[in-house]
């Protein structure tokens, strides 16, 4: 990785982010964040979560989603620990001991 | 005390793509924001240009906005450094914590403070958790599969979310959106955030229409 790169892209994303934390305390401090905008932005959270956990279960081959059963079977158990526990240190610990089980059985 | 798993994680996959200890380590408390950083060092890794890494991290901190939308009247008083330090400071841990006070009811000044020990001391525990990252993140074998431990974060990150079924139609799509083939530029996780929350709010709009008669 290119050093001066990798420092511009850090940078730059630290700006966009403390921008946005800027916004309402700051910048914009006597505006009202309007209620159409309220609500896309909640619901960016769970598209944008779900979409980087998707590929890592189902690995895009050749263009094509195929399927990694260890790891989906370690991800199906870690939705359903973290939905009875909602603990992240439990859905994390559980997961992967899943899903070295598997890959053990695997061979 | 929640960050620390997370934080490791962040400060693992940072080292792991090959960036020095201190282009981590800076990414860790200029950004200091766990989703964006892991997005934008896996983009990073797979030489996506510089403006989508960025705007791919920018749109996973959006919800900053919302946040910030929120506790702005608690500190609309205060100097213009404070109101600065706080923004810097604003985390999904320490946005949940004093949401809960303001339900409560607390004054203005009572939420501020709080808020302030609560950002300070995960601001803290998610530094030394990425420095232990950082340093263990470079002698972990492959073989492990420790990448996956991001995927299962997120899973609980995500979970909680999923109360009601405007949340669920959002990630279905946004999940599925980013299974989809690869856009240019890597363009697929924007565009899956997008997706979500555009059916979402449609969706929203369809079902909350009051039925005729």
């Amino acid at each position: 990785m290119d050093p001066t790169l990798a420092w511009l892209t850090i940078l730059a994303l630290a700006a966009a982010t403390f921008a946005t934390r800027l916004s309402f305390m700051g910048l914009l401090a006597h505006v009202e964040l309007p209620r159409l905008l309220q609500r896309g932005l909640a619901y960016v959270p769970p598209a944008i979560l779900a979409a980087i956990i998707a590929p890592q279960v189902f690995p895009v081959v050749q263009e094509l989603p195929t399927l990694a059963w260890p790891r989906l079977v370690a991800a199906l158990v870690a939705f359903a620990v973290a939905f009875r526990t909602g603990s992240t240190l439990a859905t994390v610990c559980i997961g992967m001991l899943v899903l070295w089980g598997l890959q053990a059985l695997q061979g | 005390m929640a960050v620390i798993p997370f934080g490791v994680v962040c400060g693992a996959s940072a080292a792991s793509i090959g960036l020095s200890f201190w282009q981590a380590f800076g990414m860790a408390w200029l950004v200091f924001a766990g989703s964006s950083q892991i997005v934008a060092t896996q983009l990073m890794a797979s030489g996506a240009p510089l403006w989508v890494t960025v705007l791919t991290g920018w749109v996973v901190n959006l919800r900053f906005m919302m946040y910030s939308a929120t506790l702005a009247p608690h500190f609309r008083g205060r100097s213009r450094s404070a109101r600065w330090v706080a923004a810097y400071l604003l985390t999904d841990q320490a946005f949940a914590a004093t949401l809960g006070r303001i339900v409560d009811g607390d004054d203005a000044r009572a939420t501020a403070w709080f808020y302030f020990g609560m950002a300070a001391s995960t601001w803290l525990f998610w530094q030394v958790a990425s420095i232990a990252g950082i340093l263990l993140g470079s002698f972990i074998p492959a073989r492990w599969s420790m990448d996956f431990i991001v995927a299962l974060t997120f899973v609980a990150l995500l979970v909680p979310l999923l109360n009601d079924r405007l949340m669920r139609s959002a990630a279905v799509v946004g999940g599925m959106v980013a299974l989809a083939p690869q856009l240019p530029f890597r363009l697929n996780l924007i565009t899956a955030a997008l997706a979500g929350a555009a059916v979402a709010m449609l969706l929203e709009k369809i079902w909350t229409r009051p039925s005729p008669g």
